[in-house]
């Protein structure tokens, strides 16, 4: 082979693939790895295989790792990045990432499909910056199979009573899952503990994952926010050094000091607390409603209910990741006809069908009972349970969890007392929210 | 030298110091501007500056000095352990290498692995219900440790590094033992001189100057190290495994004080340098 025929085969090899990068026109950079890639590889086909739409219009997905995704998103978005026309947000980041992003008008359908509640999960000061793809909020999983033999054995009753008298000052009795009290969860989580009750058949009564990760606040956040618990209050003064943290705190701590939840639980994050319930060895467990199909998969009795309840309710905490409009796009026109038939019905029941989980208003719900009735359940506990921290979509709301993620997790791994713990927080807070 | 040939080598570095002003010289500038700035990432091309304040935040953050310490002291260990173990292994190996060099090729497999994939692998087998070694662990003993809970977390991070690197002072230690002439051995063997004494007498003082090279590399590595700890349980419990790294990768992506993030890689860059200028010093007078 000549040079010069070597020069011409790289001329052509390079005019392929110029040609392979120019025909999708509209790049959307997704949430890699999960559920929501595989609905959002599917309506993609959808959207590319309508005849009116121009080949400069059609739609190529783009995924990187999950590891570090929000960071690189932001350095990305930060550089004016034209790799991507669209790209994920979640609630709690949108403030963040807003400046560089711009607000889009959905379809008029999308009120009716989502409803004002979700909608408000993709807005940030008062302007739509996503359309909401998926919804999560958190669910209690149990084994029904050990509540039920709990509930039926008069001894194991006696013995449930005792332990609570020991250990929370009073003779409790067992309740079903759905009217629990978090008191309760903490009595059944130290009955099912074989170091507290070696008659137990798990090995730990529960598990909280509880590594310095943001993520894992969030799951922990519903436990405060039943006792009254909030960031803020409505002035604007940090509330977290309160009543309702350090009871919420106060009890995950016994939980951990007494090992009912596994001692290296403190470097769980969502997948290794999946693998404790899956292995049986656990009898309940707060987790999100992503993880029902592999729990109930690994564990057939298991059931599910809203988190348990406090003094002032039950709550869930709630939050959306949606697409939305990179300010550099390249191909905008393009983008936003993908956003706004994102939020059309059509689109949102085939994500849904595609293995999605979309924050659907009942009437759209309803249509989809038979193939995903969790959706139907995710939509009655956020309408009923959700709840968003006050400054929970601020700019540096991540920022917020961080720092509670590392004091938090300090204190119940015993490297600080509760006391540094929430006035740390709370002057971290302070500067982060002012 | 000629003008010529003055001009010749110019025109033949040319290249490669363009090259390096433009991959090293350009992230050192903007690191340094932005290290004296009050940068976010929405300011990212209007930094304003600030003076020395980003250090001064630095240096009243406790959680700074709570990374300098465990960096500190993850670095000094694992460096002893490496390098112990490392020339206990070369030393007592060596005949075997001599005479079967692939057994070297077999020793030297865990420092092929990325370090970001050593922490994973660690954060699957050391899984209470997933991982093999506490699942053997129970079934045999009836107890496992926790070994990724808050009282043996450093222990193991400590291990793991060490396990991974201890080829690399092996393989130092190695080359240093064999290139100690032979006769120096058979003359010592002849005037009947024991092992031990043959090693803490001979072999030992030759190898010095390798043992503190190979010190001196494994602290710097412990110091800064990020990856396998960062994957295998990220920064800890109220931050007990942040290393200087995964401060500096948090305050800057996690919480997006880019200064600070910046202010703190420059302190530990200057700590380094003297460190750095001082270490052949340090070893020249050993020589001597």
């Amino acid at each position: 082979m000549t040079f010069k025929t070597c020069l011409h085969a790289s001329v052509a090899a390079l005019a392929m693939m110029a040609s392979g990068a120019v025909n999708a026109e509209v790049t959307v950079l997704g949430w890699p790895g999960g559920p929501e890639e595989t609905a959002l590889r599917a309506v993609t086909e959808i959207y590319n295989a309508r005849p009116d739409l121009a080949a400069e219009n059609k739609v190529e997905l783009l995924f990187t790792s999950r590891d570090g995704f929000f960071d690189k998103l932001q350095v990305d978005l930060a550089a004016g990045s034209t790799a991507f026309d669209i790209n994920l947000i979640a609630t709690y980041s949108i403030g963040r990432y807003a400046p560089f992003m711009e607000p889009i008008t959905l379809s008029d359908q999308a009120g009716a499909v989502f409803g004002d509640t979700v909608l408000k999960t993709m807005q940030f000061d008062g302007a739509q910056y996503g359309v909401p793809t998926d919804l999560s909020l958190h669910f209690l999983y149990y084994r029904s199979d050990l509540i039920d033999a709990l509930l039926a054995d008069d001894a194991a009753k006696a013995k449930y009573s005792e332990i609570a008298m020991k250990h929370l000052g009073k003779a409790m009795e067992p309740k079903a899952p759905a009217d629990w009290t978090w008191e309760d969860f903490v009595a059944n989580a130290l009955y099912f503990t074989q170091s507290i009750n070696p008659d137990s058949p798990t090995r730990y009564g529960t598990v909280i994952q509880a590594k310095n990760l943001l993520f894992n606040m969030m799951v922990f956040h519903s436990w405060p926010r039943s006792y009254g618990g909030n960031w803020m209050d409505d002035a604007g003064a940090i509330t977290v050094d309160s009543e309702a943290f350090r009871t919420a705190l106060s009890q995950a701590k016994m939980l951990f000091d007494l090992g009912a939840t596994p001692p290296d639980s403190t470097s769980y994050e969502y997948a290794e607390a999946n693998a404790a319930y899956a292995s049986g060895q656990v009898a309940a467990m707060v987790q999100w409603n992503a993880a029902a199909g592999e729990l109930t998969a690994a564990q057939a009795a298991t059931g599910t209910s809203a988190p348990p309840a406090g003094p002032d309710g039950r709550f869930t905490h709630i939050h959306g990741l949606g697409l939305g409009l990179n300010k550099a796009a390249e191909n905008k026109e393009g983008a936003i006809a993908f956003l706004q038939w994102l939020s059309t019905e059509e689109a949102a029941l085939a994500y849904a069908k595609a293995g999605g989980a979309p924050g659907l208003a009942s009437e759209t719900a309803a249509k989809l009972a038979a193939d995903r009735p969790d959706l139907v359940q995710v939509g009655e506990y956020a309408s009923t349970y959700g709840f968003v921290m006050n400054g929970g979509t601020s700019e540096n709301a991540l920022s917020v969890y961080e720092v509670q993620a590392k004091e938090f997790t300090g204190y119940w791994a015993g490297t600080q007392d509760l006391d540094t713990a929430l006035k740390n927080t709370a002057a971290a807070m302070t500067d982060l929210l002012k | 030298m000629t003008p010529r040939r003055s001009v010749e080598n110019a025109l033949l570095a040319g290249p490669l110091v363009l090259f390096l002003l433009a991959v090293l010289g350009f992230p050192t500038l903007l690191s340094l501007i932005y290290g004296f700035s009050e940068t976010s990432f929405q300011t990212l091309t209007t930094p304003q500056f600030s003076g020395l304040k980003n250090f001064r935040d630095v240096a009243a953050d406790p959680a700074f000095w709570q990374a300098a310490w465990f960096s500190l002291r993850f670095g000094a260990i694992t460096a002893l352990l490496q390098c112990g173990l490392g020339l206990a292994l070369a030393v007592y190996l060596a005949p075997l290498a001599r005479r079967h060099g692939w057994t070297v090729a077999i020793l030297i497999i865990p420092m092929i692995v990325a370090p970001a994939m050593m922490g994973l692998m660690y954060r699957l087998v050391l899984h209470e219900f997933a991982g093999p070694v506490p699942h053997y662990l129970y079934s045999w003993f009836g107890w496992s440790p926790s070994f990724l809970g808050p009282a043996n977390v450093f222990k193991t991070v400590v291990v793991a590094e060490t396990l991974q690197w201890t080829p690399f002072a092996f393989l130092l230690f190695l080359t240093a033992c064999q290139s100690i002439p032979e006769d120096l051995r058979e003359a010592a063997a002849v005037d009947g001189t024991r092992p031990w004494r043959l090693f803490w007498k001979i072999e030992l003082p030759l190898m010095m100057p390798t043992v503190f090279v190979a010190l001196f590399i494994r602290f710097i590595d412990g110091f800064r190290v990020f990856d396998n700890i960062y994957t295998l349980v990220g920064a800890g419990p109220g931050g007990s495994t942040t290393s200087m790294s995964i401060y500096i990768y948090e305050t800057f992506l996690r919480r997006g004080e880019i200064g600070k993030a910046l202010a703190a890689a420059i302190l530990l860059f200057a700590t380094a340098f003297v460190v750095l200028a001082a270490a052949p010093r340090l070893l020249r007078g050993r020589s001597a």
